[in-house]
C-alpha cells in the first residue's frame, strides 16, 4: 500500500476537483447513465451546443447533442456495447439556431469504484474554427454556400456584401448550374432583410396565366375554383427577397405587369379591386442573353433597364477549372456529413478526368457526378469506376489498371470528340483546331477507339457537297 | 391534411437532416384517419425535401433541422414544427390536441427557437391554430 505522504502536495481542498478541470477545458464533455440520460455537462459543452447545463441534465443525450451520427452510428452506443473507446470521429451537430457545427467526438466508458459500467463519457471539439482556418490557408473565397478561389469568381464574391447593403434590383446572369440562386441567397443572407423570407420563383417552369396568379395572388371568386384568397409571391416576400429565375422566359404581357411592380412597388391580385403594396427586394436571373432578346423585341427594353441596375455575370465552370479540385473537396465533405460516410477524396486519375470535362451543366453537374460516386462508395477514395460511364468512355473495357498515361489518353479522347462535334464531324478541321497533322489525328482516333461520326462535315444541308 | 413526424427508436428523430423514417398521418376532423410509415432516407438535402413534398405533407414535426432545409420547406408551403422531442405517440396526441409547440415537447435549449418559428404568438395565436389538425387545411 502506498503512503500518501510521498505524493506531491494536493490542492488546498485536499483533493483534485475534477469539476473544476472539466470546467476549464475548451472541449465539450458530457456523461450519460445507462438510460442515455445526461448526468453532467461542462461549460464548453454549453457553449458549443447552445444548451444550458440546467436544460441538458436529465434529458436524453440525442435530444441535447443532436449529432448526425446519433441515429445511425452513435459513438457512445458503440463504446457502451463493445467497451472500445472511439477517438476523433467527425460528425456535425445542429445547434439551437439551426446551424450545423462540425465536431470531432471521442468516447469512453464510465465505471464505478467496483469496475461496473455505469454509463459513458463523450468529449467533443468544435471544428468550425479549424475549418475556417483551413479555408483561409487554402486561399479560397467563400460567401454563403459559394466556394471558389478563381479570380473571376473572386470579383463576384467580393462585390456581394456591397450589393447586399443596397436595395436595388439585381440581375444575375450565367449558364444553368452556375449558382445564380446561391448568389441570390447569399445576397439575401447578408442583407438587412436576412430575417425576412427568401422566396424563389422559376418563371420558366409555369405557363403565363399560372405564373401571374403565382406572383400576384388572387382573390376568392376571381375564377372558377378560386374558393379562397391566395397570396402571391410578391406578398409572401414582404420584408424579404423575391428571386425571379429565368426572367427571359416571361411573356410580353407579364413583363408589363412586372415593370409596373418594380416601378411603383404596387400590384393587384387577380380579381382584386384594390392595389397592394410590396416592399420585397427583387433579384432576377437568367441564362439567356437579354441584350439579344431586347434587340429581337422579345424582351422589353424598359424592363431590361429597370432590372439591370446592377448586373452580376457568373462564369461557367469550364472558365474556372482551377475551382474544380476545391469544389470536389467541398462536395465530398458535404456528402460525408449528410450521408455519414467516410469518403476521403478522389484518385489522381479521377481528378484528371474531372478537370478535363467541359461541364455543360456547370457546378450542378459536378455535384451530381460526386453524388453518383457516393451511391457506389461508402468510404475510401473515389476511383474511375465510381464515375458515370459517359465521363470515362475509354475505361469501359479497361485493359489494365488506370495510370497517369490513361488519364492523358482520356483527356485526348475527350478533346478529339469535342473538336469533331464543334466542326460538325469535319476531320481535317478538327485536326487543325487541335494543332495536329491529319495523320497524327487519325492515328490517335484509331488508338483511342473513337467512333468517327458518319457525317464528315464537308457536305452542306443543301446538298452542295461532293457527289 | 397530412402531417409527418420523423421518428427513430419510438421517439422524434434527433436530426431531421439525416432522419430515415417518417410517420405520415392523415388527419380528418381533428382525428387520425390513416397512419403510414414512410422511408425518407435520401442521398442529399434536396432529395430529402423532394421526398417530403412527394408525400404531400402540409405539416412536418421533427427534431433539430438545419436552417437551409427549414427555410426551403417553409418556402414550399410546409409548416415546420422543429426542435420537437418526445415519444412519438405522446407528440401525436399533443399535436392533435393543438398543444404544439409546447415546452414539454421541446428539445433542451430550443424553447425560444420554437416560439420564434411561431411568429412570437402565444398558444391561442392565429398561426398556431392554423397549424393544428383542426385548422383550415
Amino acid at each position: 500500500m502506498s503512503r500518501h505522504d510521498d505524493r506531491p502536495p494536493s490542492p488546498s481542498s485536499g483533493r483534485i476537483d475534477t469539476d473544476s478541470i472539466l470546467e476549464s477545458i475548451s472541449d465539450g464533455v458530457f456523461t450519460v447513465d445507462r438510460q442515455w440520460r445526461v448526468t453532467s455537462f461542462n461549460r464548453a459543452a454549453e457553449q458549443i451546443t447552445g444548451v444550458s447545463r440546467e436544460d441538458a441534465i436529465g434529458c436524453r443525450c440525442s435530444d441535447v447533442f443532436r449529432a448526425s451520427m446519433c441515429e445511425t452510428d452513435c459513438a457512445l452506443r458503440h463504446t457502451m456495447n463493445t467497451g472500445a473507446a472511439l477517438v476523433n470521429r467527425t460528425t456535425f451537430i445542429v445547434n439551437a439556431e439551426g446551424k450545423r457545427i462540425p465536431i470531432s467526438v471521442s468516447t469512453a466508458l464510465l465505471r464505478d469504484e467496483h469496475g461496473v459500467v455505469v454509463g459513458g463519457a463523450e468529449t467533443f471539439r468544435d471544428l468550425s474554427l479549424i475549418e475556417e482556418l483551413r479555408s483561409q490557408i487554402r486561399g479560397r473565397y467563400q460567401v454563403g454556400d459559394i466556394v471558389s478561389h478563381s479570380a473571376s469568381m473572386r470579383r463576384v464574391i467580393e462585390v456581394i456584401p456591397r450589393i447586399a447593403e443596397s436595395e436595388s434590383t439585381i440581375l444575375i446572369s450565367g449558364e444553368t448550374g452556375t449558382g445564380k440562386e446561391l448568389v441570390a441567397r447569399a445576397i439575401h443572407g447578408l442583407s438587412q432583410r436576412r430575417d425576412g423570407p427568401f422566396v424563389a420563383v422559376n418563371c420558366g417552369a409555369l405557363p403565363d396565366t399560372l405564373l401571374e396568379s403565382e406572383l400576384f395572388g388572387y382573390k376568392a371568386g376571381a375564377f372558377t375554383g378560386a374558393t379562397r384568397d391566395k397570396p402571391g409571391r410578391f406578398a409572401l416576400a414582404r420584408n424579404g427577397t423575391l428571386f425571379l429565375d429565368e426572367i427571359g422566359e416571361v411573356s410580353p404581357a407579364l413583363q408589363v405587369r412586372l415593370l409596373r411592380v418594380l416601378q411603383d412597388k404596387r400590384f393587384e391580385p387577380l380579381g382584386a379591386t384594390r392595389t397592394e403594396k410590396t416592399n420585397a427586394r427583387v433579384i432576377v436571373a437568367t441564362n439567356r442573353d437579354l441584350d439579344d432578346l431586347v434587340e429581337r423585341g422579345a424582351f422589353r427594353q424598359d424592363l431590361y433597364y429597370r432590372i439591370k441596375i446592377m448586373k452580376l455575370d457568373l462564369p461557367p465552370l469550364r472558365q474556372r477549372r482551377e475551382d474544380i479540385p476545391l469544389l470536389v473537396q467541398h462536395f465530398i465533405a458535404a456528402f460525408n456529413a449528410l450521408q455519414n460516410k467516410q469518403v476521403t477524396g478522389v484518385s489522381p486519375d479521377v481528378l484528371g478526368v474531372l478537370t478535363a470535362h467541359d461541364y455543360p451543366g456547370n457546378v450542378r453537374e459536378l455535384q451530381n457526378i460526386i453524388e453518383h460516386a457516393f451511391v457506389l462508395l461508402h468510404k475510401g477514395q473515389i476511383e474511375l469506376e465510381h464515375l458515370p460511364a459517359e465521363l470515362v468512355p475509354i475505361w469501359q473495357h479497361p485493359p489494365v489498371g488506370p495510370s497517369m498515361s490513361d488519364t492523358i489518353q482520356a483527356v485526348e479522347a475527350q478533346a478529339i470528340r469535342e473538336a469533331l462535334e464543334r466542326n460538325q464531324g469535319n476531320r481535317l478541321a478538327a485536326a487543325q483546331e487541335l494543332g495536329m497533322h491529319k495523320s497524327t489525328f487519325f492515328r490517335k482516333v484509331r488508338r483511342l477507339g473513337i467512333d468517327l461520326p458518319k457525317k464528315d462535315g464537308r457536305s452542306t444541308p443543301n446538298g452542295g457537297g461532293k457527289s | 391534411m397530412k402531417a409527418a413526424l420523423t421518428f427513430w427508436d419510438g421517439r422524434i428523430s434527433p436530426v431531421f437532416d439525416v432522419s430515415r423514417e417518417a410517420m405520415v398521418l392523415t388527419i380528418e376532423k381533428g382525428a387520425v384517419a390513416g397512419r403510414r410509415r414512410e422511408n425518407i432516407e435520401a442521398s442529399s438535402a434536396a432529395r430529402k425535401i423532394e421526398r417530403i413534398m412527394e408525400l404531400g405533407v402540409q405539416t412536418l414535426i421533427c427534431g433539430a433541422i438545419s436552417e437551409p432545409l427549414h427555410r426551403e420547406l417553409t418556402e414550399r408551403g410546409v409548416v415546420v414544427l422543429a426542435f420537437v422531442a418526445g415519444e412519438i405517440d405522446e407528440v401525436i396526441d399533443a399535436f392533435l390536441a393543438g398543444l404544439l409547440p409546447a415546452p414539454a415537447f421541446s428539445m433542451p435549449g430550443c424553447r425560444g427557437r420554437q416560439m420564434r418559428f411561431r411568429g412570437g404568438r402565444g398558444r391561442g395565436g392565429k398561426r398556431a391554430r392554423d397549424w393544428g389538425p383542426s385548422g383550415r387545411h
